[in-house]
């Protein structure tokens, strides 16, 4: 048995088996060829090969029917206690929900409904002091938790799964661990909005250029610019508090794919378990995974915003820019260059949003073509759900971190600002205000910049007689539309970055992240 | 332009057959190498070389114009062509608020509006000779109107850049197509529980693992798909309003020093309000990637309903059988009689989750306001939307022309002892432990399988032969037929509790 396990790794890796390898490599390959390998240290002691060959596996739960046990090439091939193990807390709540409720529907004595939850209490404890041996011939965080109880409290651990399945009992626990999930993320979201409005109040006035084509456009506020990404985490926000909302519906006792013939009541898990209420069709309850795949395409939506976050605070760190310098607490160096600082939280920032990508795409790419009620492969659903939500919370974090360590560099912005003719566009909207046609206006502008380019000098520098020789409605006035200060000043429209809507916005923000 | 063949030629097997290829390719090959090519003839006369190229309507700073090859690779006409309703009902609603504020005349509002008028009824009417030198549809458009009133059209791109144009014109788009997914889903819901209510009684095996579970009422299964349609319409709807505020007015990216009315445009164009902030308002393309989000999220569904029906009409499920409408054969086996929609609908899926990909890849890395990388965010939500209409109605359309053969599923009901798990909660109703009650039952499948019968043809003695607690009152769980009467608990496939089911969603999608 295990040489063939043996020899099944050996043609995918180049280096020996150690022992823990041998026993949960060929799912990770077979699975998942281009999947990175992490393999976590078993939780307790780890069985030598010969010590799990010397033990006899027990039965199965669920083999009654069946004559000979499995192979050991298929239990590793099947096990997922590896990854969804993570799951041990939220299988132990809704345990004790289902407990709870089997006795009140009088389905199991009180007696031992209170022998299951003290049981139960006594397996968790166990599991996070490290004391629990997680068992691969157990298959998984289910099995290896009822399994456990009954060794615990005998008899009636094997009432606990009345009227239950591990297929609603599996999306119970990944329901109530994907909203504690959102939770975690919606909190770290707050967070970063904090950090940039932070930022952006001990910022107040300084004008940067804004860009288009990532070439100068506008001068813009820099508190309006941290807005902008302020506004969009909101909007991440409530994708992820709808996702919620929608995924807040209770699979426990629609069992296998039909529901029961058993008096339970799923009203009372339901509430118990913190759900709006149970859901309305049992195959649906146990079959869908759209609730995770939501979760994750909100997930990605905001790994894209983050990511460009990061690229705009790695352009400003640069010498090109010279517009931040973030300290040596958030930099890192180079091994072979001994005098660069590197931003390079915010590089992995913007690089770690593809991953993101990926799980959601590994995720929709699962669900495909499988029909309804449970298929083994949606046992494959966790794994990028857990990597997506560490991702995601480590991306928040970084960059809230990132936003409080910098310091913008206020002399060399203001020395560099005059370049690129930033007023151009507020020039033109003057020759609007003088009756020009907008089309007409564009023209001239254009023009007043190509003769600026010409005699190596700003619109402000051009004398009232050069303005003329490009159109005569030139005007004394024109002088109080030019310069970024006096462009910054004509910007009114809802929205925009004049300093008294950007007072306004900021104003609005400070109140809903009670910060004022 | 002979170098232009040669980069076109590493690409493609053929030499390219006519002059539009050579114009266009380029811009595919190098963008999307991967992606299907697909030219399509230009609209009216293709006079492009012979005419001289007219000056660009941002070209008063710059003393000679693009390359050739620059304007080719860079055009994007092909593609938001498909726009230039939106456009133009975007160009009337600004025109008004100029007028309205003062910024420019009535006469000249009017001069526009007509003109917007006329250059619509020549789009409708295959007139309109789209350009590439006047690269996308907002530049054709106002260059068109501009030779159309003259003066006055020059007038119309006050306080406005293509940057918050063209997400104004996108936005309202998606709006339309969200409208439109909606009522096809919706059509599908309504053809769904009308093959339910065509099917009253029958019972169906359910499947666990692809393998026979438990017995279920074929009206509860049909019934979850139009749950999770359900939840499909919410994400749209919940889209729907975070998608709903107006870009027009952000300009560039700074908003304007000119006395606009953002919240009059806003209106007038039916969005809730304009966006606050500027930046955002012409940087952020979240709104189509929530948009691509639900449609994958969509076709994932509708590709298990493809697998699931795909299935069914196979000989050895034997289910359903579609009509000759709805099946295609084969080119070389005469017998054959497939059910293609259903399985294209279960591919299509994942072309609908590479538009999402690629939109979301897009996006990566970009910093705010606009970049021209962008402009590729048109055609991932066209091909979407087309492909989910196209899913949704085929599936709304098979669900109608399916007959399902009651008989031949009666006959193989038996087999796979679909009553087992019933038998088990018997012996639980005895004060069995469940663990216990699970062995029995599961042991009681296995004589079964060595005398080759059902639970139902197990005499009592038998029965208790595993364990004494079986009874006589044990035959009324026994039996595909009683089994299903025990389902009682919400949600379940009992007789009552479909019919609960039911009735909710037929007063729901007023069926009733």
């Amino acid at each position: 048995m295990v040489s063939n396990g043996r020899m099944l790794c050996s043609s995918l890796i180049t280096a020996p088996p150690s022992s823990s390898l041998s026993r949960t490599t060929p799912s990770y390959f077979c699975s998942f060829p281009s999947r990175r390998i992490i393999f976590t240290p078993r939780i307790g002691s780890s069985p030598a090969p010969a010590q799990a060959q010397a033990q006899p596996k027990e039965a199965k739960l669920w083999g009654g029917r069946f004559e000979e046990g499995v192979t050991d090439v298929v239990e590793r091939f099947t096990e997922s206690i590896s990854f969804d193990k993570k799951l041990y807390k939220q299988d132990i709540t809704g345990s004790r929900a289902h407990a709870s409720m089997l006795a009140h529907q009088g389905l199991i004595s009180e007696i031992d409904r209170d022998s299951i939850l003290q049981g139960l209490d006594e397996i968790e404890r166990r599991i996070e002091n490290g004391e629990f041996n997680w068992r691969a011939d157990r298959e998984d965080v289910h099995m290896n938790i009822e399994a456990a109880l009954t060794d615990l409290i005998g008899e009636p651990a094997k009432k606990l799964h009345t009227a239950r399945s591990r297929n609603d009992q599996v999306l119970t626990d990944f329901r109530l661990w994907c909203r504690d999930a959102i939770d975690k993320i919606l909190l770290s979201m707050k967070q970063l909005q904090v950090s940039l409005i932070t930022l952006a109040l001990n910022n107040q006035g300084l004008i940067v250029p804004g860009y288009t084509h990532l070439q100068r456009a506008q001068p813009v506020l820099l508190q309006h610019l941290l807005l902008a990404y302020v506004e969009e985490i909101e909007r991440d926000a409530g994708r992820l508090v709808d996702c919620r909302a929608r995924m807040n519906f209770c699979p426990l006792g629609a069992c296998a794919l039909a529901g029961t013939g058993l008096p339970i009541d799923r009203f009372m898990t339901s509430e118990a378990l913190g759900f709006t209420a149970p859901l309305r069709n049992s195959i649906d309850a146990v079959s869908d995974r759209d609730f995770v795949l939501e979760f994750l395409s909100a997930n990605a939506i905001t790994a894209v915003h983050l990511s460009r976050l990061g690229e705009e605070w790695v352009l400003w760190a640069s010498e090109e820019f010279g517009f931040i310098t973030p300290s040596d607490s958030v930099s890192t160096g180079s091994s072979i260059m001994p005098q660069k600082k590197n931003p390079d939280p915010m590089e992995l920032v913007r690089g770690k949003s593809a991953r993101v990508i990926g799980d959601l795409v590994t995720l929709l790419t699962l669900c495909k073509g499988l029909p309804h009620a449970y298929n083994r492969d949606l046992q494959e659903d966790k794994e990028p759900v857990f990597d997506s939500v560490k991702t995601i919370l480590g991306m928040l974090e970084v960059s809230a971190e990132f936003a409080l360590k910098i310091t913008f560099n206020w002399e060399r912005i203001q020395k560099a600002l005059p370049a690129g003719h930033l007023d151009a566009t507020t020039l033109a909207d003057y020759l609007v205000n003088k009756g020009v046609p907008f089309r007409t206006s564009h023209d001239i502008a254009g023009k007043s910049v190509a003769l600026c380019t010409s005699k190596n000098c700003q619109l402000l520098d051009l004398s009232l007689d050069e303005l003329r020789s490009i159109n005569p409605v030139f005007e004394e006035d024109v002088y109080e539309f030019l310069g970024v200060e006096n462009a910054i000043k004509k910007f009114v429209s809802y929205g925009s970055t004049g300093s008294a809507c950007v007072a306004s916005q900021l104003d609005y923000w400070l109140r809903k992240l009670e910060m004022k």
